[in-house]
């Protein structure tokens, strides 16, 4: 009977269909990834304006079909700016990345360090041989190994923005000094409507930005030119520190709020009439643009204040990167070096209402930034200005302290659970140290 | 994850039951091997869909956890450095803490709240479908938009709350919601129960209405109060839908990312920090691949031996 | 007795007030959002912000329609969440029949097993499955995002499905099969028609799912085309400003359908649950 030789073969064979059934995900998934239909795939990260994103389609489908690429073979999503993280890295580890996207400063070298990018050296080196060619101060992002992985796209410079009107009501001036500011600010603040000072203090990345600004005037820094030695813990940083901590707990000109709040908390705060100076990209300036012209009109833009090291601004770079994991290299290639043509790019950089500033130094003298005083102090900022990670660029290393909110922690540290601030500064350090060993080590 | 808390939850405590079957009279194998065959035929897709969607992922997370692995680069096997640095860490302790905290606060409360809530509907007064179905409201919206929304509210210059509490002179200073490490935690647990009630009350009013009303009568005519009616009638018959509802509820809110993302990243000083977050921010923002899954996978085990006490002990409870 | 009766009284107008307590509760958050999206910019922020909106506007919901992609999403979504629920029902009553009345080796772990699939937390398979969607070329199709929603729908369905099914009395289907059904048809005959309040219940749980998921929506699709509406709400967070008005307009019509649905099955659910509760 059939039923008595369930025996060992059929056992055998059992245990085969089982282990078949329990190992096939793996090796489908393992197996060679299916062909690719298009020819193009483009991820859009929203622009300020509505106008500036359309544009950007436009100039991608113009140059596919220039290039005789059908528009059914170009894939262009938009990836909202919170979201490019998740995807991005999901998209990497599948080996299906988009060709072409604009990286953030440090996303540029971590995933050129990779092996991710193409090389674009020729295109950069193009744009530097246009007349008056680049703001150089955008390069020590792109550059990975002495070649250029990405394509700079604006620099933004990070400018106090300032309520002119409080300024003009108390007869004063924007302040120089941190001191002043100080100062200034108890004198045109009324809490809780009005706080002087929106410093962003939250677990963002705006946070990291605006205290290494203000560590800076008094001399500190993250780490090292050599990209190396971390000095989180040196005095001009402790001093920077107890800055920040006076403003909030003794002038209390820091809305106690900002603890919270993410990069949108200190636009927000503007926006909204409750702070009276903020540091931030002018995307504050381009909303009021296109939302508040009566807010506009009495905005300034102006430097940050010195400390007892002088000034330094920061700049942040945006910059296109393609990647290698692309079976038509040429096209993405040819379609930076279309966006970075200098009539197509000013076309799209103009539509931003100030939002970037261009890369191209030439273009930096069209009545568009002359015409207007709050640009005025733009292009000393943008040439001179400096990435978060300063003194060193912005290294992999560097986007993981960004990333995982390393200094904001510190910061939080002092501020809310009341460490002593060189306390504080060393547990940071030591924390960065670790970061930028295990980075190196790879 | 998007989902919203406890919509997805349901409960039943089949599983843990033996099963009934067809008929005692004795079967041939062959017979037996049809219904085999029919069994695997008709599970088929369900085991599809776990062994691709769920055990491959999981089982690929957990060998991700024994690997230094960067995104983008290929991972280095490490065997058990991951977790012995994670256990070293000083962050560990306080996320731990954090998380059976917040997951044993927020399900407690939202028991308490959703049995009231079950025998408020439970009486009888005018318009009570209306009442309950404006109390059951927030079961059905997203997570994501929950999350936003309070977060609007919370908001220390712009929120409801703030502004409700200046406008009515209830107080003259900004209440930082978010940002006093005294009231973080306790904002986000009150989200967690404000969208995770109405399951809780419905899964309890299915229960009560279910229990005949002679008991309660029988109950009355021997004398026993209320509360006797309510210790020795109604809780007994809720057991099973207490059991079932908490284990689920306990899985969602313990797994869930979006509630703490979106409110506090973590912060005030790491005072919301729990595991679901602090896996996403690990491997995503540091972009550690092996050390992320290794966060995640340190707090199954303990949900794991939580269930099952929970579960043995409150069934066991039943029988006696 | 009469101290019952007085005691009753009593908790019934205790009830009454923490009635309108829990409805103020309930109900402040959602005024919240609808107010919100009826405000202009200048009445959202600061503390002109005004907590009864003083020039309601449609302006938010105009450019909801007018400037975004708002209504493909809602179609995506609709398309997503109704083909994951019908999906569901089917594998989910196919897989409980077997566990709740098939013979076979493995039952109990399979059973037992469905349950732990729920504790696997999302935010950490997304990676890998990422692989598994793009080897099966299903990243940015609408496929693609309801196989990925089936993963935690189907587990649940057949796990909620196998205690209702054992509730269903072996009698009528004994005599069903002895009338010469087949083991299939005294599933679609007999029991399911006993299960339909069950049944609502899955469906109206694999509806929200799905409807309201966001991560593997957010990571998993790209195009117009396929998004969902939880992922469309992102689009109003650009670089670092939120546009809390469109925002807020978005999250009130998305969160209605999962309403609608929910106020449709309200009954069976309730149903469902209890009989549920009581038989198993």
């Amino acid at each position: 009977m059939a039923e008595r030789r369930v025996t060992r073969r059929q056992i055998l064979k059992a245990t085969g269909a089982a282990g078949v059934a329990a190992t096939a995900p793996w090796w489908l998934v393992k197996t060679s990834h299916a062909q690719r239909a298009k020819k193009i795939v483009f991820w859009h990260v929203p622009n300020f304006t509505p106008l500036a994103d359309e544009l950007q389609k436009q100039q991608v489908y113009e140059f596919a079909k220039q290039a005789g690429v059908k528009e059914s073979e170009v894939e262009y999503a938009t990836v909202a700016n919170e979201q490019v993280q998740p995807k991005l890295a999901a998209a990497i580890e599948a080996g299906n990345p988009p060709d072409v996207m604009r990286l953030y400063e440090s996303n540029v070298q971590f995933y050129a360090a990779g092996g991710h990018l193409l090389d674009v050296h020729d295109i950069v080196e193009k744009m530097r041989r246009e007349p008056k060619g680049i703001f150089e101060s955008a390069m020590a992002s792109v550059v990975y190994k002495g070649r250029a992985m990405g394509v700079p796209l604006a620099v933004n410079p990070w400018p106090v923005h300032a309520r002119l009107d409080l300024l003009e009501q108390a007869r004063l001036e924007y302040p120089k000094t941190w001191d002043e500011f100080i100062e200034t600010s108890k004198k045109i603040q009324s809490p809780p409507r009005l706080y002087a000072f929106g410093m962003s203090l939250g677990l963002a990345e705006d946070t990291t930005d605006n205290v290494m600004n203000l560590l800076w005037c008094y001399g500190g820094k993250m780490v090292e030119a050599d990209d190396k030695t971390v000095v989180m813990n040196s005095p001009g940083n402790l001093a920077g520190v107890k800055v920040i901590e006076a403003m909030f707990k003794t002038h209390k000109i820091i809305p106690p709020g900002s603890i919270s709040w993410d990069n949108s908390g200190n636009n927000k705060a503007y926006q909204s009439r409750q702070a009276a100076f903020v540091m931030n990209p002018s995307s504050i300036y381009a909303y009021l643009n296109g939302n508040d012209q009566d807010l506009q009109k009495v905005t300034g833009l102006f430097p940050v204040p010195a400390g007892p090291k002088g000034t330094v601004n920061q700049i942040d770079t945006w910059a296109y990167g393609a990647f290698k994991k692309n079976p038509y290299p040429e096209l993405a290639r040819g379609l930076l070096d279309y966006f970075m043509q200098p009539a197509n790019y000013d076309r799209i950089i103009q539509s931003t209402g100030g939002r970037w500033v261009p890369v191209y130094k030439r273009l930096f003298e069209s009545p568009f930034w002359t015409s207007k005083p709050e640009f005025k102090h733009f292009i000393k900022m943008a040439e001179t200005g400096v990435p978060v990670s300063y003194a060193g660029s912005p290294t992999a290393a560097a986007g993981e302290v960004l990333n995982t909110h390393v200094i904001p922690k510190m910061i939080q540290r002092v501020l809310v659970e009341n460490w002593e601030a060189a306390r504080a500064l060393d547990e940071c350090h030591k924390k960065i140290v670790e970061i930028y060993t295990r980075t190196a080590k790879g | 994850m998007g989902l919203p808390a406890e919509s997805t939850e349901a409960y039943h405590h089949g599983v843990l039951v033996r099963a009934p079957t067809l008929s005692r009279r004795p079967r041939g194998s062959l017979r037996l091997r049809r219904e085999a065959r029919l069994a695997y035929a008709l599970l088929t897709p369900t085991l599809l869909v776990v062994l691709f969607l769920v055990a491959y992922p999981f089982f690929s997370a957990m060998y991700l956890s024994l690997q230094n692995k960067m995104v983008g680069s290929p991972g280095r096997f490490v065997g058990l450095e991951n977790y012995v640095e994670l256990l070293r860490d000083e962050v560990f302790l306080r996320t731990a803490w954090n998380s059976v905290v917040y997951t044993l606060v927020a399900v407690a409360i939202k028991f308490v709240l959703g049995l009231t809530m079950a025998l408020i509907l439970d009486q009888s007064r005018r318009f009570n479908n209306l009442f309950r179905t404006l109390l059951f409201l927030p079961w059905a919206v997203p997570v994501v938009i929950v999350s936003l929304n309070w977060r609007w509210i919370f908001d220390d210059l712009s929120g409801f709350l703030n502004n409700f509490l200046i406008t009515f002179h209830l107080t003259h200073d900004i209440i930082s919601w978010l940002s006093d490490p005294r009231l973080a935690m306790g904002c986000v647990i009150a989200v967690v129960v404000w969208a995770g009630t109405p399951f809780y009350a419905m899964t309890f009013l299915a229960g009560l209405q279910a229990i005949p009303k002679e008991l309660y009568e029988a109950a009355e005519i021997d004398g026993a109060s209320i509360v006797q009616q309510f210790v020795f009638v109604t809780a007994p018959r809720l057991r099973t839908i207490f059991v079932t509802t908490v284990m689920l509820s306990t899985i969602w809110t313990a797994t869930n990312l979006q509630f703490v993302l979106i409110l506090t990243r973590g912060g005030p000083a790491s005072r919301t920090q729990i595991f679901p977050h602090l896996a996403y921010e690990i491997a995503l923002g540091a972009r550690r691949l092996g050390m992320g899954a290794a966060v995640s996978l340190v707090f199954f085990p303990l949900l794991v031996v939580l269930i099952i006490l929970l579960t043995r002990r409150m069934l066991r409870e039943r029988e006696d | 007795m009469a101290s019952v009766v007085r005691t009753r009284r009593l908790l019934k107008w205790v009830g009454n007030g923490l009635l309108v307590v829990l409805l103020v509760w309930t109900l402040v958050p959602f005024y919240w959002m609808i107010a919100t999206s009826l405000k202009k910019d200048r009445e959202i922020y600061g503390f002109e912000a005004t907590l009864i909106p003083r020039h309601p506007s449609l302006d938010s919901y105009r450019r909801l329609f007018a400037t975004t992609p708002f209504v493909k999403y809602m179609r995506n979504s609709t398309i997503i969440a109704v083909s994951t629920t019908l999906a569901s029902l089917v594998f989910g009553s196919l897989g409980a029949y077997a566990l709740a009345r098939l013979r076979f080796p493995g039952r109990s772990v399979i059973a037992r097993g469905l349950i732990f699939t729920y504790l696997v937390p999302p935010s950490l398979l997304f990676i890998p499955l990422f692989a598994v969607m793009s080897v099966l070329s299903l990243i940015d199709t609408r496929e693609g995002l309801i196989l990925a929603y089936l993963g935690f729908t189907v587990p649940f369905c057949t796990w909620l499905l196998l205690g209702y099914f054992r509730s269903v009395p072996l009698e009528l289907e004994e005599a069903a099969l002895v009338d010469g059904c087949s083991r299939l048809s005294a599933l679609v005959r007999v029991i399911l028609p006993m299960s339909l309040p069950a049944l609502a219940v899955v469906a109206f749980f694999s509806f929200t799912q799905a409807w309201n998921e966001f991560l593997y929506a957010n990571v998993f699709t790209n195009s117009v085309e396929v998004r969902t509406i939880t992922t469309g709400l992102t689009l109003f967070i650009v670089e670092d400003v939120f546009f809390w008005g469109p925002m807020m307009g978005a999250a009130c019509l998305a969160s209605i359908p999962p309403l609608v649905v929910y106020l449709a099955f309200q009954r069976w659910v309730v149903k469902g649950l209890t009989l549920g509760a009581v038989k198993g």
